[in-house]
């Protein structure tokens, strides 16, 4: 296969972001980029694609300044026939141009295709169809997230389709695509990139997250599978290095974890939520079936996992937000403890009782949920914890998800200086140390590389069996199926699925 | 639809919440402010009363209150009259005193004016100064606005050039110079250097102009221009106190703000022009400087631009009231006679409160109405954008 | 972005990289030169006025930015915890009462709270110097503070938006705590110090026109020589007008410019200490701007 290497360093104001030797980009081939969060897979993409800023940062590719890169033949073929889809939707879209607009702007002004991608990424779609949307410009909260990221991709493949002519120079860079879509609306997305690379053999980078991509992959493509190529980049004695990783320890991985049959365990309940709840006048429902005939109410169990499935948009974050008291419903029911909350329960109640006392949650977006600015050890002053919390107890509580030779070092550095899964790990860390009953996970394998979350997952394993109840929302359900026993599956359905709620995650 | 049933309908709740808070705040300034001219209205009245009591003591013929024969045979006969209140007599002596005083020293007794207070004369002549006010007001807001975005805009694409400042690269010709070891800097390259250290100059010149306080500007070109002058008054508005600059500042800031927002990024990968050079093929036409809401097309700095204009809309309110300061005190310092704010000054010095009062209310009413007439515009924006 | 001219490690491409303190330094030289040259040809009495005047109005700006800074930071706390209470009537009342407070211009507030202190004087209730000018710092800081309260609410949303507050409610951490030490102190003090920098320049131009205008005079019983000396107080001297009045001759005499400084040295030495400290705190505000990335 032919192969560009790149001689890779960016610095901001004297600090190394990234310095890499040797990352190989495979021309003519799909190229799945993994590793953990913050490592530097978006910025080396970026660099390549010729879009960092030469005023911020120093960049330099193959031993020469960024500026003579930007003016070579290959940076400008790139520039002209490729396309970069960017990980947050939300800031990517001008807020003052209709979303048809921004789909017919520049080069896509004549490139086709768009109905029929629009229609492939659409169907079978939980909210309206995209016709209702087409005309809006862009808001925090319409579209929705998942809406977002498929304009976005839909403007890559009509690009890929205006640019076939050209499609060996071309560069096709998604980052983190699917990050905000349920796995149907993800499998549609990857059909589409696998066809249009077949009709085209362009390159393509797409970075994710996402390990259930290589099961998709491998399971529905088998006859693309030699163009397709699985990267991680990690850091090895403080350098960068990008390694060909093998789908089959994630799947030999993954199958192991099915080989062992979960039950659900009959422990005693620690969390009723009724089944119907009202927010921003749409009713939302539990069920344990996935067509949402028959509402029961969702439980937590001591020791168990309770995993609650929904397509994108429907309301997840919504209700276990609801659940901790953040959001105030129009009628909701829940018994925790001995205790009944409800819409009436003053949110002083909440503070006094239920955060971090009976109950806790993990964010998704760690670099949003902890204080950049703060040194580690302090990520867990004000914590309500009972007894002293001195520096042995919170080396030992890091020492579960860091190495041991990294902790004392990790104490006096600063958050904004961790690595992405660093980040989300000591997230999950100061929730679980305050040892409440009950654990809400939103995401938690966001950001990290497959290493950590297979720690995650052992972790989550051995906290179960000290009696906490876990409630899980994640779209990496073939790792949380692993997990959880059929039992304790529940799924969210939404009164008015042609309406999205606003998106209280905020992306 | 009117503009005013407009604001009545249900979509436009927001916009009728501001208004009924900017409305709630007139009348309460209203209420104070005539429970406070009232109460000085009341105090003048007694204290005329008062006055006119005193008068008839200050009109005996052949008495004078300066000599001291006088005043002791005035005292005995207030004893004579008033047997027993010697308390009293001594306070009428203290109060022709205070009267004797106050005709000497204050100069609201020596302008020739009535002193009546807030009469409807005074509201006429109060008028006619406030329409002027805001005329010189209205034009000198337009005028910053539209050229503060020429300014910023200009600032920013000069930086995107990534042009040195005239004193870094006079500095780089020094420096050249010296390390090519050159005994002396050739002809051109002293030319060079004198006409980049001139223009160096005259920018910072005209730096210091606009951070000049207004009064000394005028009192730097007092002999030469007359400086009363409505025109005069309205460069001054522009150019002095600082607000051109803080105003092109802001809306520089959100241009920079702005052009480091994901969607720019979205717009290069889509191949729109993302040159910054003057007049290149796919740079931007000088003369887009003119034309400015629309002049970029086709380029990403049309939406940057769009999106700082949108976001500079709300923050125009801060600036407007920075300017009503400006004007002010340039109307003060200059002492323009027969100016709403320089009668602000005299009517104080008068003591006449309840007049001052009134030009106070006059110029929060200014103030108020901007930021009224802000509100609407932004709340119009907001709905083209679908908000 | 640093100037391209000087590179390495030099202590010039350390400044000229950091613009506000390179603009500090153009500052503090400035006025430096300008001590020396007025020591060398301004006379001895109007030398110590002008350098009570400069240290006056610098006590009175820094006065401005501490109470500005108090007051704005309870507002703006105040105004976010009542905005997210049960009860919305403080909030709404608060609100309220800031929003007419917005609409006064600052020049209004701060010769209303002249003319109260005229009127102290002339009652003796206030007799000291120091007094008068935290008098002055306390009505100037009433004008402008409500810039500080807005930055701090404007940061509270910013978080508010972000999972940041809700992560760590949900953890226990107190939203008193999560307000004032997680959002303000720590991910804040930049914003907020550029503020206060602004908001120090505001009071110089403030403190120097207002001065300047009551020398028509507030009162007949009370005058600029009650007043502490400050800048403006000096600007407004009648020796300093003529001095300015003096500039005009250069329009019609370019020649006098040989004789200008040295001859109407009071006036411009005034002048310029105001014009060229409000130059440069403009820059060195723009300059932390940029070094910290607020914009």
């Amino acid at each position: 296969m032919n192969e560009r290497k790149y001689h890779i360093r960016i610095a901001s104001e004297g600090r190394a972001l990234v310095a890499i030797d040797d990352f190989r980009l495979a021309k003519s081939a799909i190229t799945v980029l993994l590793g953990e969060s913050g490592i530097g897979k978006s910025l080396i993409s970026l660099a390549i694609a010729g879009l960092l800023d030469p005023d911020e940062l120093d960049v330099q590719i193959d031993g020469k300044p960024y500026a003579a890169y930007l003016r070579s033949q290959e940076a400008i073929d790139i520039r002209r026939n490729g396309f970069f889809v960017f990980q947050e939707p939300s800031s990517h879209l001008n807020p003052l141009l209709t979303l048809r607009a921004q789909l017919r702007e520049g080069s896509l002004a004549a490139a086709p295709d768009e109905e029929f991608i629009l229609k492939k990424l659409w169907q079978g779609s939980v909210s309206s169809g995209v016709e209702s949307i087409l005309d809006v410009y862009p808001k925090p909260y319409r579209p929705s997230g998942g809406e977002k990221q498929r304009i976005l991709a839909t403007m890559a493949f009509k690009k890929m389709a205006a640019s076939a002519a050209h499609a060996q120079e071309s560069l096709f860079i998604f980052d983190e695509p699917t990050g905000n879509l349920d796995n149907r609306l993800r499998n549609e997305f990857l059909d589409l990139l696998v066809e249009n690379f077949r009709n085209r053999m362009t390159t393509i980078v797409l970075i994710t997250h996402d390990y259930s991509t290589i099961s998709r992959f491998t399971n529905t493509y088998p006859t693309v599978s030699n163009h397709i190529l699985y990267r991680e980049l990690l850091l090895e004695h403080r350098k960068l290095h990008l390694r060909d990783f093998l789908p089959g320890e994630y799947i030999s991985w993954l199958e192991k974890r099915n080989a062992t049959t979960r039950t659900a365990q009959k422990t005693e309940t620690v969390l009723r939520l009724q089944p119907h709840v009202k927010i921003f006048g749409r009713t939302l429902s539990i069920s344990r079936d996935t067509e949402g005939r028959n509402p029961e109410p969702l439980l937590i169990r001591k020791g168990t996992v309770t995993y609650l499935k929904a397509p994108s948009g429907v309301g997840k974050t919504t209700i276990v937000k609801l659940m901790m008291g953040l959001i105030k419903p129009e009628t909701m029911s829940m018994e925790l403890g001995s205790a009944v909350y409800s819409e009436k329960t003053d949110r002083n109640v909440w503070a006094q009782h239920v955060w971090g006392r009976q109950m806790t949650m993990v964010f998704q977006h760690a670099d949003e949920a902890l204080n950049q600015n703060s040194k580690v050890k302090d990520v867990f002053n004000g914590l309500p914890i009972a007894g002293p919390l001195n520096e042995k107890t919170i080396v030992k509580s890091l020492s579960e998800l860091f190495e041991e030779e990294l902790v004392r070092g990790l104490l006096e550095t600063k958050v904004k200086y961790l690595s992405g899964g660093q980040k989300q790990r000591l997230n999950l860390l100061r929730s679980l140390i305050l040892r409440t009953d009950i654990l809400i996970l939103d995401e938690p394998l966001n950001g990290l590389d497959f290493a950590s979350a297979a720690k995650v997952i052992a972790m989550i394993e051995v906290k179960l069996q000290s009696g906490i109840g876990v409630l899980v929302i994640s779209h990496n359900e073939e790792v949380f199926d692993t997990l959880v026993a059929a039992e304790d599956i529940y799924y969210l359905h939404s009164s008015n699925p042609n309406r999205t709620l606003p998106d209280t995650s905020k992306r | 639809m009117s503009a005013f049933s407009s604001i009545l309908h249900k979509e436009n709740t927001g916009l009728r919440t501001r208004l009924i808070i900017h409305g709630a705040g007139i009348i309460l300034m209203a209420a104070a402010f005539w429970v406070f001219i009232s109460a000085v209205e009341a105090s003048r009245i007694d204290s005329r009363e008062s006055d006119n009591e005193i008068q008839k003591y200050l009109d005996l013929r052949k008495m004078d209150f300066g000599d001291p024969v006088d005043r002791t045979l005035f005292r005995e006969s207030l004893d004579v009259f008033y047997t027993g209140q010697t308390q009293r007599n001594d306070s009428v002596l203290t109060a022709i005193d205070n009267l004797r005083q106050r005709q000497f020293s204050d100069p609201a007794y020596k302008t020739g004016d009535t002193q009546d207070g807030l009469t409807w004369n005074m509201v006429r002549r109060l008028s006619g100064m406030y329409l002027q006010f805001i005329a010189v007001y209205g034009i000198v807001l337009i005028i910053i606005y539209l050229l503060a975005q020429r300014i910023a805009v200009y600032r920013f694409i000069k930086m995107k050039q990534h042009r040195e400042s005239y004193l870094t690269q006079a500095l780089e010709l020094v420096r050249n110079a010296r390390a090519n070891r050159i005994g002396s800097i050739g002809g051109s390259a002293v030319r060079k250097l004198g006409l980049l250290l001139a223009k160096a100059l005259v920018k910072g010149i005209l730096l210091m102009l606009l951070f000049t306080p207004a009064y000394v500007i005028a009192y730097s070109v007092k002999t030469t221009i007359d400086t009363s002058s409505i025109l005069f008054m309205i460069l001054l508005g522009i150019v002095s106190n600082g607000v051109l600059i803080h105003t092109a500042n802001k809306f520089f800031t959100f241009l920079v703000s702005e052009s480091r927002k994901g969607y720019v990024q979205t717009a290069v990968v889509k191949n729109l022009h993302a040159s910054y050079e003057w007049d290149a093929p796919e740079g931007i036409p000088l003369r887009t400087l003119l034309q400015i809401k629309h002049g970029f097309r086709s380029h990403v700095f049309q939406s940057i631009f769009l999106n700082a204009r949108f976001q500079f809309i709300p923050a125009l309110k801060e600036h407007a009231s920075f300017l009503v300061t400006g004007l002010i005190i340039i109307e003060m310092a200059l002492n323009i006679q027969g100016h709403f704010c320089y009668e602000l000054l005299q009517q104080i010095l008068y003591r006449q409160y309840d007049i001052a009062a009134a030009i106070i209310f006059g110029i929060f009413l200014t103030v108020k109405a901007t930021e009224i007439a802000i509100d609407i515009w932004e709340h119009k924006e907001k709905r083209k954008y679908g908000y | 972005m640093a100037t391209r001219t000087f590179t390495g490690n030099s202590w010039l491409y350390n400044l000229t990289s950091k613009k506000d303190l390179l603009w500090l330094t153009i500052w503090i030289a400035g006025l430096g030169v300008l001590w020396i040259w007025d020591a060398l040809f301004l006379n001895a009495p109007a030398f110590v006025r002008l350098q009570t005047a400069f240290l006056n109005s610098l006590l009175t700006g820094l006065m401005v930015v501490l109470f500005s800074l108090t007051l704005g930071w309870f507002l703006g706390v105040s105004l976010n915890t009542l905005e997210h209470s049960k009860s919305k009537v403080g909030f709404a009342i608060l609100s309220f009462v800031t929003d007419i407070l917005r609409s006064i211009p600052q020049i209004i507030a701060v010769l209303i709270g002249y003319v109260v202190l005229t009127i102290l004087l002339h009652k003796g209730i206030i007799r000291s110097s120091f007094v008068q000018m935290v008098w002055i710092a306390g009505t100037i800081a009433i004008a402008v503070f409500l810039e500080v309260a807005d930055t701090i609410r404007q940061r509270i949303d910013y978080f508010r938006t972000l999972d940041f507050v809700d992560a760590m409610l949900c953890c226990g951490i107190k939203e008193r705590r999560i307000m004032n030490v997680e959002i303000l102190w720590k991910n804040s003090r930049s914003h907020m110090l550029h503020k206060l920098i602004a908001i120090f320049g505001i009071s110089i131009f403030l403190q120097c026109s207002i001065d300047f205008i009551i020398s028509v005079g507030l009162s007949t019983d009370v005058s600029l020589i009650n007043f502490p000396m400050t800048l403006g107080n000096l600007l407004a001297n009648v020796d300093s007008k003529q001095d300015i009045l003096a500039l005009s001759n250069l329009f019609t005499e370019p020649g006098y410019v040989s004789v200008i400084f040295t001859r109407h040295l009071q006036g411009l030495s005034v002048a310029f200490c105001i014009v060229f400290s409000m130059l440069c705190i403009y820059m060195i505000a723009n300059g932390f701007v940029r070094r910290h990335k607020l914009a």
